[in-house]
């Protein structure tokens, strides 16, 4: 027992855990489904590297549309106002909205942008085996996951503004497409965020371990 | 050979094998290695998930029904309820944005308290209880995707943007939702999904000891 690494993974000790009850199994069980939940059991999420990067490099290339195209239009006795995400907050910041303009700015660029460098870190991690700071990363993935659906809060406002100011001519709001591409930005790192599987960073972890144990040898 | 997986388990998020140990309420068992929370015991779990689903569900009612926010100018007013969010959105053609709006702050809670009472009611009264495997997945699964906290903090942004321009009134259906997202934070924080499925396992047992 000495000989062993001082941590040990349930795979290399021959178990899996359902991740949807979390009752361990034997790991012949690959494959099948819980005795418990019913769910399929598999020690590391199949796929889960693949489909992550799939809806990563989707949902940057989502984010041209989504700051470029306007996501809504004031109008006002005839004459519109389109605006996009960036020239809200500006508008926001003109008119002393400061602590309002900070919030949209969080929101809408600074959470977006943060998920997909942390998620791209995250999965690089994965690809090339990288071993340092893994409690960091985690605790990093913990705040990408929870923080992630905040984002939805333009879609909101956009959503309770139309909705609100219809006052036929007088003055009216109405929503552009650049929104229906910011949403799909935020669904697509939140789907990103829910295909990673965070065992799989601290796999690094374990041959690390089994590497300086070797050396000693 | 390795010994059975009794009195082990492994940590969800790094897989690290750990010995199984007891804890009491308020103690949690913590991932020596990456700190995630393993399990922990909550008394009366069933009974106060089922107290929360059914105020939730009592809430619902009004932060729907009732305005959200009023907004007047020169004499004409324009209500919205949160359901007219995903509606003029449908209307000015954002189809997907509409229909995310209609699943996140309508659909999604609403399907979570009403599987949360079936949860706990049949565990609690002990009846049939035959989908609560399905019952389980789905509400886990739906886990982060009822968005009411982030719309509220939405209505509260599009407050201050038209604060300028015109006469706003709060109403009835702002102080619902705040109340409504009161439960369901108190109600995630309440379900320790961990226990419900050793309860689940348990009541599956007994049922089929139970019967002839």
């Amino acid at each position: 027992m000495t000989d062993q690494p001082a941590f040990q993974s349930a795979r290399n000790a021959g178990y899996l855990l359902c991740i949807e009850c979390n009752k361990l199994h034997d790991i012949q069980h690959e494959g099948y489904h819980c005795d418990r939940c019913g769910a399929a059991l598999h020690s590391r999420r199949p796929r889960a590297i693949t489909q992550s990067w799939a809806c990563l490099i989707a949902s940057v290339l989502l984010l041209l549309p989504a700051n470029m195209l306007p996501i809504m239009t004031f109008k006002s006795f005839g004459k519109g106002d389109p605006s996009t995400i960036i020239s809200g907050i500006i508008d926001l910041m003109e008119h002393d909205m400061l602590f309002i303009a900070l919030i949209v700015l969080i929101a809408s660029i600074v959470v977006p942008a943060l998920k997909i460098i942390g998620l791209t870190i995250l999965l690089l991690t994965v690809q090339f085996g990288w071993s340092t700071n893994l409690r960091q990363k985690t605790i990093m993935f913990r705040l990408v996951e929870w923080i992630g659906r905040w984002s939805m809060l333009d879609i909101f406002v956009i959503g309770i503004l139309v909705a609100l100011v219809q006052l036929g001519s007088i003055a009216s709001i109405e929503g552009n497409q650049g929104a229906t591409a910011f949403a799909a930005v935020v669904l697509l790192t939140m789907f990103s965020a829910i295909s990673f599987d965070t065992r799989l960073i601290w796999d690094n972890d374990f041959y690390r371990h089994e590497h300086r144990h070797e050396d000693r040898q | 050979m390795h010994k059975s997986a009794q009195g082990l388990t492994a940590c969800h998020e790094c897989d690290l094998l750990i010995d199984q140990v007891p804890t009491t309420p308020g103690q949690d068992a913590i991932c020596p290695r990456c700190r995630a929370r393993l399990y922990y015991t909550t008394i009366n779990d069933t009974e106060r998930s089922m107290a929360l689903a059914i105020a939730g569900l009592i809430l619902f009612i009004p932060a729907n029904m009732f305005p959200i926010l009023t907004l007047k100018v020169l004499g004409k007013s324009q209500s919205e309820v949160i359901l007219n969010t995903a509606l003029s959105l449908f209307d000015g053609g954002l189809f997907v944005v509409a229909i995310l709006v209609l699943l996140f702050a309508i659909v999604v809670p609403l399907m979570q308290l009403i599987l949360l009472l079936y949860i706990s009611s049949s565990l609690h009264f002990k009846w049939g209880g035959r989908l609560l495997r399905y019952a389980m997945h789905g509400y886990q699964h739906l886990h982060g995707w009822g968005m009411l906290e982030i719309y509220l903090l939405g209505t509260l942004v599009s407050i201050i943007k038209l604060k300028d321009i015109a006469n706003l009134e709060i109403g009835l259906g702002l102080y619902s939702l705040a109340a409504l997202i009161i439960v369901f934070t108190l109600s995630s924080i309440m379900f320790n999904h961990h226990q419900i499925w050793h309860q689940i396992d348990v009541h599956r047992s007994d049922r089929a000891g139970s019967k002839p």
